[in-house]
């Protein structure tokens, strides 16, 4: 995951050759690298169990509501370092300033939560499938959406250096308690019988 | 379905096609054009029932565990697959020949463009798990899941980006601005594609909840 | 076990795989407190009859239900009752024995003290000092009476065993058959899938699956149960 991120972090930087893109399109290179990224770790989130046989172990013993607040818990977590190492190389290498950092942060927080939020039903999804290459970018991405577009507009204004329509912000917070609760009333029935 | 049923709907389809090509007068500005849109509104609407629709099947599958509803969400989706391509083949050609560009990211055209992707999302969900029962219920979860884009399509996504399309259809001001010969045709082609829409489910379920079943 | 009586009812069970169908319709019902041996041909269905008991896997046709004194248990609440044992059912292999054994249970929201810890691994005839070693080290006998002590932890009153001999010595299938015996006594109802004259020979009924031959090629069972 990590890795995959410093490889296409390299690879947009390079074929830039020091060029400063424009704000928009700063915000929209890292949301989609911060997506890929964040979709090659986690469509494991549930595969691994799977073919380490602990998932059906794990499905007998362990109620859904909480292997649903573990897994996405851990990848949220997992986003969050992964951002904390990724955004400030992104600033460093390829552009990009932010005169508020505090926004900054909440777009980023935000944003991450919704990909884990959709990302950990979405894992559970294709665990069960068996062609899976590139299955968990194809179910994940319209579902987040609703958190990707204003993310990335909303960085666009910071790097622009506009005044950001807090509108986004409570829209993006709002759709993730949307996703979060949507998750875990269907992750029910992923987990039973 | 009764051959009445199937006589009626295609009698009401050539009916709407000699109507679209020989009653429905130029619009003023588009012209000939006009047409296209009796063909394109049809297609975007049904796209969206259908959307819908199979939405409401995955909940009822997983309500009471029937495979039929299961199937019927299924075909739903598959022909609102085949309508959402329709719609934004029709739309952009459309869009072409007014506006001067095939495709701006319009808030319709995103959205539009948002379900092709989640119909494509679940269709290849469905290919890809092969127990019957496991698929039925995997597939119902992100039907719904997907579901929770709604609000944000119809709410927020409006406020992104600004639009081209003419509002007065969709735009609820109460009053409908055109002319009352293209309101009856266009109801008419609308009425006449939920039918086809109705028509293609039914032929359809019973034959993919054998398949379901019996494929691996 | 305080819980009340027990009973779990199956009724019309067919679960297709492919073009090959198990079980026929198959209906039977246990109580708390029975041993229930179900036998029969490798791929007659019997991991697929005890995944379908723990809903684990879903049949196309049929019912499972648990009741406790004649009240069927809610949907949410139904594995909580269950523990089970099988082969493709494994432990975290970089966690240590211990942090195995109290994790499952933990799950379930049941803590286990040291000492019962140590109670439980002395009961399945693992060493004391192994709780602090990695599963993955483990011998396949000994990660086996490792998810029996798993499933002694759980508190469950409806125990599914899958062939839990299998890879155990002499002394290991005699202590599957006392703790059977045991679990037994104390009220809980015991799904045994096994091909043991001795282990069909402790059971108060057996369940005969199928005619003997295959039903399905090798390894459908196992991806079907992924």
């Amino acid at each position: 995951m990590l890795m995959f991120s410093f490889t296409s972090l390299a690879a947009v930087s390079m074929a830039l050759a020091g060029s400063v893109p424009g704000p928009r399109l700063l915000a929209a290179l890292l949301w989609v690298i911060l997506f890929f990224a964040a979709t090659v770790g986690m469509d494991r989130i549930f595969l691994d169990e799977a073919a380490a046989g602990t998932l059906e172990t794990l499905r007998l013993y362990a109620p859904a509501t909480a292997v649903l607040l573990g897994k996405l818990a851990g990848a949220f977590l997992t986003l969050v370092v992964l951002s904390a190492l990724l955004v400030p190389l992104f600033l460093v290498f390829i552009g990009g300033s932010v005169g508020a950092p505090f926004l900054f942060l909440s777009v980023l927080l935000l944003g991450v939560l919704g990909i884990a939020a959709a990302g950990t039903l979405t894992a559970a999804l294709s665990a069960w499938a068996e062609v899976r290459a590139g299955l968990f970018a194809i179910l994940t991405f319209p579902v987040i959406l609703p958190v990707f577009l204003p993310a990335v507009a909303v960085t666009a204004e910071l790097f622009a250096g506009e005044t950001v329509n807090l509108h986004y912000l409570v829209a993006m917070g709002l759709y993730d308690l949307l996703l979060g609760v949507g998750a875990s009333v269907l992750f029910d029935y992923v987990w039973g019988g | 379905m009764k051959p009445v049923f199937r006589l009626a709907v295609v009698f009401l389809t050539l009916a709407v096609c000699g109507a679209v090509f020989f009653v429905v007068p130029p619009a003023e500005g588009l012209g000939n054009l006009v047409r296209i849109a009796f063909f394109h509104i049809p297609m975007a609407w049904m796209s969206v029932l259908a959307f819908v629709m199979s939405a409401w099947w995955s909940a009822a599958y997983l309500r009471r565990r029937d495979m039929r509803d299961d199937a019927r969400s299924c075909v739903s989706a598959r022909l609102g697959f085949l309508f959402v391509l329709l719609a934004t083949a029709s739309g952009a050609i459309f869009s072409k020949l007014t506006w001067g560009a095939y495709w701006n990211w319009d808030p319709r055209q995103t959205t539009i463009f948002i379900l092709i992707l989640i119909y494509g999302a679940y269709l290849t969900l469905r290919a890809s798990v092969p127990e019957a029962r496991r698929r039925a219920v995997i597939s119902a979860v992100y039907s719904l899941f997907s579901c929770l884009t709604v609000p944000f399509l119809v709410f927020i996504l409006p406020r992104l980006t600004f639009s081209l399309h003419p509002s007065p259809l969709l735009g609820g001001s109460g009053r409908v601005e055109m002319d009352p010969v293209m309101l009856a045709v266009l109801a008419a082609a609308l009425a006449d594609a939920t039918l086809i829409y109705i028509w293609l489910l039914r032929r359809d379920s019973a034959a993919a909840k054998e398949e379901s079943l019996h494929e691996e | 076990m305080t819980t009340g009586r027990v009973t779990l009812r199956c009724a019309g069970l067919r679960k297709r795989f492919g073009r090959q169908e198990l079980f026929g319709g198959l209906s039977f019902e246990g109580h708390g407190g029975e041993i229930l041996a179900i036998t029969g041909a490798n791929g007659s269905g019997k991991s697929t009859l005890l995944k379908l008991a723990a809903r684990l896997l879903i049949p196309d046709d049929g019912t499972v239900a648990l009741c406790i004194n004649d009240v069927p248990v809610a949907p949410e609440a139904y594995r909580s009752h269950f523990a089970m044992t099988a082969p493709e059912m494994n432990l975290y292999e970089r966690l240590t024995a211990g942090e195995n054994l109290r994790f499952f249970p933990s799950s379930r929201g049941l803590t286990l003290t040291d000492s019962e810890a140590k109670r439980l691994l002395d009961r399945v005839g693992l060493p004391a000092e192994a709780a602090g070693q990695p599963v993955g080290q483990f011998s396949t006998g000994m990660k086996q009476r490792l998810k029996l002590a798993i499933m002694m932890a759980a508190a469950a009153e409806v125990w599914l065993l899958d062939e839990p001999g299998a890879n155990l010595d002499e002394a290991g299938r005699r202590m599957i058959c006392r703790e059977v015996q045991g679990a037994a006594r104390e009220g809980r109802l015991v799904l045994w899938a096994t091909n043991d004259s001795t282990e069909e020979g402790i059971a108060d009924a057996v369940i005969r699956m199928g005619r003997g031959e295959s039903r399905f090629p090798q390894g459908t069972d196992q991806r079907a149960s992924l």
